[in-house]
């Protein structure tokens, strides 16, 4: 494979259009996926085109309105340093400090994460709930949408042959009292998630829910958001009691799958049992 | 907080090359110019054999892979000479099949000039293989029907059947006041070793070389001898240090193979290195094991009977699926006194992946279930857990559950009274009650025990060769390999104490037929034992020797007269020495060698009974320990944290406080992995784990700071008072922690291993039986 | 491509393809490369060059860490990067943390902490503990069981690392309080970071 290394974003618009390229962040994911495929005899890409080298893609900062832009680029363990990452958007914060390992941190990308999509991403139900939109850019010019519509499918996003991902904006959410996140593995480190949570409540001045915004992840082809759990949620005190019935609501409604590493049963029980954790909070 | 343990002055002697990344293993030693060998197993690979576990190769279509460029040859079965059969004790492995027996079975070989070149050349390979029926569970394969592996195998599928019998477990049970039963399932389990198996071999004028990864170089000659046509004497294996071995590189993994490649080389060096999928895939595993047990006792506590009845799934092979299994049996009821027992067993052969020897032996299987037993026989009769295994535990002058008498040193009772004292168990109520929100908590207590060396029916020997160089040092020729245990490092420091030298002026050979004398396999907890007796034979040998020549050149009459001191001997009473550099000049070569062997004793008027086995029982040393386990259970997810362990190990003499516990730590991980984190799923006879994201073993977050304390005692038969340890550790964390889930959940779990999934099923089953308060918030 | 990139101190300049492995980059194409000579052990082996053979491979999907690296002080995984990754970065390698003849507090920590067993996975965990102490010089236990989290062990159960750790950590901090007593004069002060001249993060 031709290993390109663009170092602007015309540059990189280009070295996408070639037949048969393909983009390489950190690598953890794709060259895991690569090394399978050529195990199987599969075809490799004709050219692997880095995007480390432009700009653009970097760098955290605060943006006119406010939110918090990181560059698709940015490893995990960049994120986890900034101070605006860890304070403003808890719940990512949360979900980086266990993402695979120090070293895979250090490697994988925001972008990388994103675009595997993978249903067990642990940035995704975060991003989710922190309502991040995703900044596409191409030789068409740039694009903006909101995560949710970004993931179509387990490794399937709205990327166009030719795009990257530039950046992905988050809302500060400081003024959400249970900032939260959980990632149930099958270990402490190097787990992919087998059910998670993401979870902002704001709580009016008598401590009910005023806003509440909940987001799974591995229960289903991509961040599973419950209507109805949210809905039952409102205007109502975080008790454990409450907190049970609006479980009850969510093991209803999803629907998980067997695999490798969990029960479809295992994952509705738990996916509702997360949910009690808010009450020790 | 650095620990305040023994910080002893000399660390290992191989600690240094390693942390400076300067140990060479196996792989690392490989030529440039070498050819890449690797195995086609087309069960493994996408395409229409893909998942097939039984079936005949009608045909293997070589053109395309010898069509892609760097390919240099592909062998199948037709190509190997010899038997074409490989195995430790029952020759039935193939080395290329002409039938598929598992998923992973090789059909053929390919040879290429670089990895991508090999890459390309296996996967262009296709195989027409005709499915034939298959079986995956041992008891359906026992049915008279059932499809059979071996045809020409006398027994059918059944490998083995054997009985331990003492007194009469029957009538004793029907008449046992208490009687309490249980069935319990253990699974696969993955060594998982950091070191795949690896090596390189290339044929010399003189013979076969080869340079692997191996615990078993001098046996692997005779392996490789006989499933390709070789005269065993003509090939030389030379084993560096391993990168980890628990067993699973105890037999040929890559030699045959290596072999054939090697004879197919034209003198090449060739080299073979499984990546870690097919390490898992084609490995040799842990046996998984059916139980079911009935334990009777009076109500006093005294145990009265044993019964039960093993199904020990082998996988397609051998190995050594009959001596793992009469080695569980031995263990079968424990490390207590029970006059009546019957243990019967079945090793069966089944089309899912090979079970051999790991670390634990069988005895990893049993000890959950003879433990748990005498936990709910404890909560049947009222009685702690500890006091009822403290009433019944082995000591000298006891008969073990096989009829055979406790001879050596053996001090299980002391390991229950640490246990007993030990703030783990004394502050287990209040620490229960202190539980975290969602959180239940539970502390247990297991009491295993594992016996060392091959037991009867064959010698259990080494052959230590000491060496005075010919600057007045000294080598050692290490003739069991070290695959971490530190047994090289022990016998440097046993020859710097029985010589009165400095650790520096100790040398080492590793492993290498040529140099050094057969002394078996690196397993069975002898390494140390068995070669240590040997060579401190040896240096008493090189003692006498040395003392003997300086009387000459001193002009001494008297040997009492002289002593070894660090480089020289020296007269005692005038302090005139003569420095061994000096003497190794004028003594030749044959003159500065020793040689000795020693031969693990073995248990004299062996009990009429396990008859079934030709080699193995009875043993007659056995390592005892007793573990404790505080664990935390997450009400809503069902993870168990495994907060604190202490394992306190008889392991004889403490030669080395520091190899102690490296071996007590390392086995208790490994044990915690088995019980709680090693989901090996198998699924008609595919593996679902195939790599380390699935198969997930403990990383740094997982376990506790494991203690490890010491019941020190002296088994005279052993070098400087030492028994084997490197596998009682393995057994205790499976019963603790078993024993602590049901302390924290009211719930018996008997199918290993813990899984989440099973522990919040047990959580909610545990919420709905009593009302007993286990303190902690509950949800 | 023509690669080049700085592997533990020196300079290396090679010919290999730019999707090539960094794994097989340090282990098999720096052989052709002259050796240093100073890593190679016994005798009748193969020449390494200038391979770095304490890098070893076991699993090539980055769930094992043997493969651990230091580039440009970062703890990475050679077995994840390819060739063109390393271009004008500073390699580093267990190995390469301490100078010839003078091991690095972690090396000496692991050797005598009894950290080390089987060895395999110790070059992995060390430059693991190397980054983290540059870093954080006076880390708890638990803060040295999450950076060493992604390397795993098959043989200790982790305890003796992580004492090696604490100990390697008193050992700099004791160094950087009292350099000068520590060596002869003349001797150039072994610092905190990882590896001639390489900075922490």
């Amino acid at each position: 494979m031709m290993v390109l290394t663009p170092t602007s974003l015309p540059e990189l618009y280009d070295a996408l259009a070639l037949s048969g390229a393909r983009a390489l962040a950190g690598g953890t994911d794709l060259l895991v996926r690569l090394r399978t495929e050529a195990r199987r005899g599969e075809n490799e890409p004709t050219t692997l085109v880095r995007l480390d080298g432009v700009p653009e893609l970097r760098g955290i900062s605060i943006t006119a309105e406010g939110a918090v832009r990181l560059g698709a680029c940015s490893t995990h363990a960049e994120l986890l340093d900034d101070v605006a990452v860890r304070e403003n958007l808890a719940p990512l914060g949360q979900a980086l400090a266990e993402l695979g390992s120090p070293a895979i941190r250090n490697m994988g990308t925001l972008g990388g994460n994103l675009c595997t999509a993978s249903p067990a991403g642990d940035c995704l139900p975060p991003l989710t709930v922190l309502e991040a939109q995703v900044e596409i850019g191409g030789p068409a010019g740039l694009r903006r949408m909101p995560l949710a519509e970004f993931i179509t499918g387990p490794g399937c996003t709205r990327l166009e042959p030719g795009e990257a991902v530039l950046a992905v904006e988050a809302a500060l959410s400081d003024d959400f009292a249970v900032r939260h996140f959980e990632k149930v593995g099958r270990r402490g480190a190097l787990a992919i998630a087998v059910v998670s949570l993401a979870a902002l409540l704001k709580l009016d001045g008598r401590g009910r829910v005023a806003v509440a915004r909940l987001a799974w992840g591995s229960v289903g082809p991509a961040v599973w958001r419950c209507p109805e759990a949210e809905a039952a949620l409102l205007g109502v005190r975080p008790t454990l009691p409450a907190l049970k019935r609006v479980a009850a609501i969510v093991r209803k409604r999803v629907s998980p799958i067997d695999d490798v590493r969990a029960s479809a049963e295992y994952r509705r029980e738990v996916a509702g049992n997360l949910l009690l954790r808010l009450a020790a909070l | 907080m650095i620990p305040s343990g023994p910080h002893i002055p000399q660390p290992r002697a191989d600690a240094l090359a390693k942390a400076l990344g300067a140990e060479r293993y196996a792989l690392d030693t490989a030529p440039a110019d070498c050819l890449w060998a690797g195995a086609y197993r087309p069960g493994a690979v996408p395409g229409p054999s893909f998942g097939v576990a039984h079936g005949r190769v009608r045909s293997v279509d070589v053109s395309a892979a010898l069509a892609v460029p760097g390919v240099v040859r592909v062998l199948t079965a037709v190509d190997v000479p010899g038997t074409n059969r490989q195995g430790i004790v029952h020759k039935d492995q193939p080395v290329l099949c002409d039938v598929v027996r598992h998923a992973g079975d090789p059909v053929a070989l390919v040879l290429a000039e670089s990895a991508s070149a090999l890459r390309l050349g296996l996967a262009a390979l296709r195989a027409d293989i005709e499915p034939l029926p298959a079986v995956f569970d041992p008891e359906l394969a026992l049915k008279k029907n059932a499809p059979l592996l071996h045809p020409q195998h006398k027994g059918g599928n059944l490998l083995l059947r054997a009985v331990i019998a003492k007194g009469d477990a029957r009538s004793a049970l029907k008449s046992a006041p208490v009687v309490v039963r249980g069935a319990f399932s253990t699974p696969v389990q993955e060594h998982a070793f950091l070191e795949p198996q690896c090596g390189w071999a290339q044929m010399l004028p003189g013979g076969l070389h080869m340079t692997v990864s191996t615990q078993s170089p001098f046996r692997d000659r005779f392996e490789i001898g006989h499933a390709l046509g070789l005269n065993p004497f003509s090939i030389r294996i030379v084993a560096p240090y391993l990168g980890g071995g628990f067993g699973g590189k105890d037999g040929s993994t890559v030699q045959c193979l290596l072999g054939l490649a090697a004879l197919n080389s034209d003198g090449r060096p060739v080299r073979m290195a499984w990546d870690r999928e097919e390490s898992i895939l084609a490995g040799y595993k842990r046996h998984a094991v059916r139980l079911r047990y009935a334990l009777g006792a009076e109500r006093d506590g005294t145990l009265v009977a044993l019964s039960c009845r093993l199904v020990f799934d082998t996988g397609a092979y051998a190995h050594l699926g009959g001596e793992v299994m009469e080695l569980s049996m031995e263990h079968a009821g424990g490390p207590y006194r029970i006059p009546h027992v019957r243990v019967e067993g079945r090793c069966v052969y089944t089309n899912n992946p090979v079970a051999g020897a790991f670390r634990g032996f069988g005895v990893a299987q049993v000890s959950p279930a003879f433990e748990g037993l005498m936990d709910e026989l404890a909560a049947a009769l009222g009685m702690d857990p500890l006091a009822l295994r403290r009433k019944n535990a082995l000591g000298p002058g006891d008969v073990n559950t096989s009829g055979v008498a406790v001879t050596s040193s053996s001090h299980l009772p002391e390991c229950l009274d640490l246990a007993a004292a030990h703030p783990l168990w004394t502050g287990r109520d209040e620490w229960r009650k202190a539980a975290p929100p969602f959180t239940l908590r539970g502390v247990g207590l297991a009491a295993v025990f594992n016996g060392m060396g091959y037991g009867r029916g064959l010698a259990d020997m080494a052959i230590a060769k000491l060496e005075m160089t010919e600057t007045g040092g000294f080598l050692v020729y290490n003739a069991v390999a070290d695959m971490g245990q530190g047994n090289a490092s022990a016998f440097a420091l046993l020859a710097a104490q029985e010589l009165n030298q400095e650790q520096a002026a100790i040398g080492l050979v590793q492993p290498d037929t040529e140099r050094c004398h057969p002394s078996g396999s690196s397993s069975a907890g002898r390494t140390t034992y068995t070669f240590g007796n040997a060579l401190v034979r040896a240096c008493a040998a090189m003692r006498r020797k040395l003392l003997a020549r300086a009387a000459m050149a001193l002009l001494v009459d008297d040997l009492d007269a002289l002593e070894l001191i660090p480089g020289a001997v020296r007269h005692k009473a005038t302090g005139k020495a003569l420095p061994l550099a000096v003497m190794a000049r004028f003594l030749t070569r044959d003159d500065r060698v020793c040689v000795a062997e020693a031969l693990m004793p073995v248990a004299q008027n062996p009990p009429a009974t396990g008859k079934d086995f030709v080699i193995g029982f009875p043993h007659l040393l056995f390592a005892y320990a007793a573990h404790l386990a505080r664990v935390e259970v997450d009400e809503l997810t069902g993870r168990v944290r495994v907060c604190d362990y202490a394992a306190i190990t008889d392991g004889g003499r403490v030669l080395n406080r520091q190899g102690f516990d490296q071996q007590a730590q390392g086995g208790a991980a490994q044990g915690i992995g088995y019980a709680l984190f090693e989901d090996f799923r198998l699924s008609a006879g595919v593996i679902k784990t195939r790599d380390l994201s699935t198969y997930l073993i403990p990383t740094a977050l997982d376990l506790p700071d494991i203690e490890s304390l010491a019941a020190e005692g002296f088994e005279e038969t052993g070098p400087h008072g030492l028994k084997g340890v490197g596998e009682v550790g393995m057994n205790g964390p499976a019963p603790a922690i078993a024993a602590a889930l049901s302390d924290a959940l009211g719930v018996r779990l008997r199918d290993l291993p813990f899984t989440p999934e099973r522990v919040l099923a047990a959580v909610k089953s545990g919420r709905n039986k009593s009302g007993r308060n286990k303190g902690g918030k509950r949800a | 491509m023509k690669l080049s990139f700085h592997l533990n101190g020196t300079p290396v300049a090679l010919d290999t393809a730019p999707d090539r492995r960094a794994l097989d980059v340090l282990r098999e194409d720096l052989r052709a490369l002259p050796g240093h000579g100073h890593t190679a052990r016994g005798a009748g082996e193969a020449d390494e060059g200038r391979a770095a053979l304490d890098v070893k491979e076991g699993c090539g999907t980055g769930e094992c860490g043997v493969c651990s690296i230091l580039v440009d002080g970062e703890h990475k995984l050679a077995c994840l990067m390819l060739a063109a990754q390393l271009e004008g970065r500073r390699v580093t390698t267990a190995a390469g943390l301490g100078a010839p003849g003078r091991p690095h507090a972690v090396q000496r920590a692991f050797a005598e902490m009894g950290a080390v067993q089987c060895g395999f996975c110790t070059p992995g965990m060390e430059i693991a503990a190397a980054a983290l102490l540059a870093r954080n010089p006076a880390p708890t236990r638990a803060e040295a069981r999450r950076a060493l989290s992604g390397n795993l062990c098959r043989c200790t159960g982790y305890v003796k690392i992580v004492d090696a750790v604490l100990a390697a950590a008193a050992m700099l901090r004791a160094e950087r309080a009292a350099p000068c007593e520590t060596y002869e004069s003349g001797e150039a002060c072994e610092s905190g970071e990882a590896g001639a001249g390489e900075g922490g993060k």
